[in-house]
C-alpha cells in the first residue's frame, strides 16, 4: 500500500541577496495513515520550511522547492496546479502554527474563521458553517461553544486560541494534520492538555500527524516516528523507541544528552552541544554537523555522509553510524572510536 | 457606549470655550489694527449720531467679557450675528456656501476613496512591480506640489490648451454654470481633483504600508493553509486589518474638506465656506470669520467623534465604556 504522504529528496532554497540559503537540503521520509511522526531539530534547521514545502506554502520567487517529490496518496503535490493544492490545504492537509495569538486573523469572529474552510472545501453555508464550528469549538473542549464562536480572537486566551486552531485545522477531517511547534507559545500546564487533545483527537479521527518540535519530551510521549533534521538536512530517520535508543547520530545523542531528566536521583550535569547552528549560507562542508561534534575525524569535514540503515527502518546520515563501539557515551567515557 | 459619546460630546465644550475666547481676544481693541465702525461703513465720512447708533447696535461700547457673553448667548439661540460687510446674517451666508462645500468635499473623498485605496492595493499586491514603482513616484509628487498649483496647471491645460473640445468651460465659475455647454457636475471634475490631489497620495501610501503590513501577518498563512484563493486572503483577510488606519485619515480628512478647501475654493472661486472665511479675512468681517470658524470648529469635532465610533466597527478589539471582559 501506497503511503499517505511519501516525501523524497525535498530541497527548499531561498535565494537572498547574501546568497542561496540551504533551507530544505535533501530530506526524505513517509507517514502512515493515522501515524505521527516528529520532526526535530534546533531552530533554523528547517523544520517549518518542510512543513510549509509540502503544503506548497513558501513564499515564491524569494523560496523555491528546487529539487524532490512529494506525494500524498500517489499524487505529485509538487505537480499540481495552483487550483488543485488549493483543495488539498485546509481539506486533506491541515496545518497549526507556533503562535496561536497572531495566527486567527483579530478582525474576524472564531467560529467564522472555523467555518471558512467548510464554506470553501464543503460548499456549507454561512449558517451550518457556523453551526458546525459550534460542534468543533466543543469537540476541541472550549466551555459554552455557541457563545464563544461569537467572540473575537482577543477573547480568548492563548490555551483557547490553540484549541480554536486545532478546531479550525479539523474542520475538514483532514487526512494529515501538520503541526509546527503547537505548544511552544504556551504555558507548560496548557501545553500538556493541548497535546493531550491532540493525542485524544488523533485516536477519535484517524488523523495523521506530523509534529514539529525541539521538545524531545512530546517527541517520546507521541510519536511513532521521527525524524532529526540539522542544517536542513535530515540527519536521522526511523521509529521512534529505536532513534531514542539506538540512536546512530552523535548529534542525537547531543539532543537526548542535553535533556534535563527527572527519572534519575542524582543531580547530574547536563551535556550541551557546544558551539551555534551554522548559518545556512555557509554550510560546513563534509558533514554539517562536524565542527560541533565530539566524534568528528579526518574524513568528516570532507566527504558529505550518506544515509545508512543501522536498524529496520532506521536510518542516520554519519560516517560511523552503526559501526561497533561507535555509541553513545562513547566520547565523554574516554572511549576512543574504532 | 452611550456613555463614551455623552463623554466625548462634554469634552467638546472645553474646546468650544477656548476657539471662541481666542477669536475675541484678537477683537479686542489693539490686538488687530482697524476701527470696527470704519469696517462696516467703509471709508465714506459718517455723522456722530450714526457711529453711536453703530456702536451701540453691534455692542462695541461694552466690556469684552460682557461682548462673549452677549455673543454666546445669541449663539446658543441660533444666531452667529450680521455680517459687517453685506448686512445680512452671518448664518444664511453660510447657509448658502455650506451645500457648494459639502458637494466638492463629498466628490473629492469618492475619488480619494477610490483612486487611493486602489492604488495602495495594487502597490502593495506588487511590490516592487512597474504599477509599484509609478504609484510610489506618483504619490511623492502629488504630495510634495502645492495644490493651488496644481488648481492652476489643470485650468490651463483644460481651460486653455484644450479650448476647443472644452469650450474654455470646464472651470467654469458657479455662477455661470447654467451658460455652459456641460451639466452642473462637470464643473465639479476639476476642483475636486485638485481638492483630492494630496490626501489621495496620502491614503495610496498608508494603504501600501499598511496591506504589506498586513499580508506579513501570521493570520495571512492560517488564511492561506485553509486553501483559500489569493484573491480572498487578499481581500477579506488583509484589507479589513488594513483598512483600519485608512478609514481615520479619510474621516479626518473628510473633516478638514468640509471645513472648506481655501485653496481650491479660490483659485476655482468656488463659493464656498473656505473661500468665505478667506475673503471676510481681507474684509475683517469679523462676525463671519467668528461665524465660519465656530462652524468648522463644530463640524470637525463631530466628524472626529464618527470616526472613533467607526474604529469600534471596524476594530472588534476596540469597545468603548464597555465592561464586557
Amino acid at each position: 500500500m501506497a503511503a499517505l504522504l511519501e516525501v523524497r529528496d525535498l530541497a527548499t532554497h531561498f535565494f537572498t541577496r547574501d546568497g542561496v540559503v540551504k533551507a530544505v537540503d535533501g530530506i526524505s521520509f513517509s507517514l502512515d495513515p493515522g501515524k505521527t511522526l516528529a520532526v526535530v531539530g534546533e531552530s533554523g534547521s528547517g523544520k517549518s520550511v518542510t512543513a510549509l514545502s509540502i503544503m506548497r506554502l513558501i513564499q515564491e520567487p524569494a523560496g523555491r522547492i528546487v529539487d524532490g517529490e512529494v506525494y500524498f496518496k500517489g499524487d505529485s503535490v509538487l505537480a499540481m496546479n495552483e487550483s488543485q493544492v488549493r483543495d488539498l490545504r485546509g481539506d486533506r492537509i491541515a496545518m497549526i502554527f507556533q503562535d496561536p495569538m497572531t495566527s486567527l486573523n483579530p478582525v474576524f469572529r472564531v467560529g467564522r474563521q472555523i467555518g471558512e474552510s467548510l464554506m470553501l472545501h464543503r460548499h456549507l453555508s454561512r449558517k451550518d458553517a457556523f453551526e458546525r464550528a459550534i460542534e468543533l469549538l466543543d469537540m476541541v473542549g472550549i466551555p459554552h461553544p455557541r457563545d464563544r464562536a461569537r467572540d473575537y480572537p482577543h477573547q480568548f486566551s492563548g490555551g483557547m486560541r490553540q484549541r480554536a486552531m486545532i478546531a479550525m485545522a479539523l474542520a475538514c477531517d483532514p487526512d494529515i494534520l501538520i503541526a509546527d511547534e503547537p505548544t511552544t507559545a504556551l504555558d507548560v500546564t496548557i501545553q500538556a492538555q493541548i497535546l493531550e487533545l491532540m493525542s485524544e483527537l488523533q485516536e477519535r479521527t484517524g488523523t495523521a500527524i506530523i509534529m514539529i518540535t525541539h521538545d524531545l519530551g512530546i517527541v517520546a510521549d507521541m510519536a511513532d516516528d521521527v525524524m532529526v533534521m540539522y542544517a536542513g538536512k535530515q540527519i536521522e530517520y526511523g521509529p521512534a523507541d529505536s532513534v531514542f535508543y539506538r540512536s546512530g547520530h552523535p548529534y542525537t545523542w547531543g539532543l537526548l544528552d542535553s535533556l534535563p531528566r527527572h527519572d534519575v536521583d542524582e543531580k547530574g550535569t547536563l551535556l550541551p552541544i557546544t558551539g551555534q547552528p551554522p548559518s545556512l549560507i555557509n554550510v560546513p562542508s563534509g558533514c554539517a554537523f562536524h565542527p560541533r561534534c565530539r566524534y568528528a575525524r579526518e574524513i568528516c569535514p570532507r566527504e558529505v555522509p550518506a544515509s545508512r540503515e543501522v536498524g529496520e527502518g532506521h536510518f542516520a546520515a554519519c560516517h560511523f553510524a552503526g559501526q561497533d563501539g561507535f555509541v553513545r557515551g562513547a566520547a565523554q567515557a574516554g572511549g576512543e572510536v574504532a | 457606549m452611550i456613555k463614551y459619546v455623552f463623554r466625548r460630546i462634554l469634552q467638546m465644550i472645553p474646546v468650544f470655550i477656548g476657539v471662541t475666547v481666542l477669536l475675541f481676544i484678537l477683537r479686542a481693541p489693539g490686538v488687530l489694527p482697524g476701527d470696527p465702525v470704519r469696517m462696516i461703513t467703509g471709508e465714506r465720512p459718517i455723522s456722530d449720531a450714526l457711529r453711536e447708533q453703530i456702536i451701540k447696535k453691534h455692542a462695541l461700547d461694552q466690556p469684552l467679557h460682557k461682548q462673549y457673553y452677549i455673543y454666546v448667548t445669541n449663539l446658543l439661540k441660533g444666531d452667529l450675528g450680521e455680517s459687517y460687510q453685506r448686512r445680512t446674517s452671518v448664518v444664511d451666508i453660510f447657509a448658502d456656501k455650506f451645500p457648494n462645500t459639502l458637494r466638492l468635499a463629498l466628490a473629492a473623498i469618492v475619488i480619494e476613496i477610490i483612486v487611493g485605496i486602489a492604488a495602495g492595493i495594487i502597490s502593495a499586491v506588487r511590490q516592487y512591480s512597474f504599477s509599484d514603482v509609478f504609484v510610489t513616484l506618483s504619490t511623492s509628487v502629488l504630495v510634495s506640489v502645492p495644490v493651488f498649483w496644481l488648481g492652476m496647471l489643470l485650468q490651463i491645460f483644460f481651460g486653455i490648451r484644450l479650448k476647443e473640445w472644452t469650450g474654455g468651460a470646464v472651470f467654469l465659475p458657479m455662477s455661470q454654470m447654467s451658460s455652459s455647454q456641460f451639466p452642473d457636475w462637470v464643473h465639479l471634475i476639476l476642483p475636486a481633483i485638485t481638492l483630492a490631489s494630496v490626501s489621495t497620495a496620502y491614503v495610496a501610501r498608508i494603504m501600501r504600508s499598511q496591506m504589506l503590513e498586513a499580508m506579513g501577518q501570521d493570520y495571512i498563512r492560517t488564511a492561506e493553509a485553509k486553501g483559500l484563493t489569493r484573491r480572498a486572503v487578499i481581500f477579506r483577510h488583509a484589507l479589513k486589518n488594513a483598512l483600519i488606519p485608512v478609514v481615520t485619515f479619510v474621516g479626518i480628512d473628510f473633516g478638514v474638506m468640509m471645513s472648506g478647501a481655501i485653496l481650491t475654493e479660490t483659485v476655482f472661486s468656488w463659493p464656498g465656506v473656505g473661500r468665505e472665511i478667506f475673503l471676510a479675512v481681507g474684509q475683517r468681517d469679523w462676525p463671519v470669520v467668528m461665524g465660519g470658524v465656530i462652524i468648522i470648529v463644530v463640524i470637525v469635532m463631530i466628524i472626529n467623534l464618527l470616526v472613533d465610533l467607526s474604529y469600534a466597527v471596524l476594530d472588534p478589539r476596540i469597545r468603548y465604556g464597555g465592561a464586557q471582559e
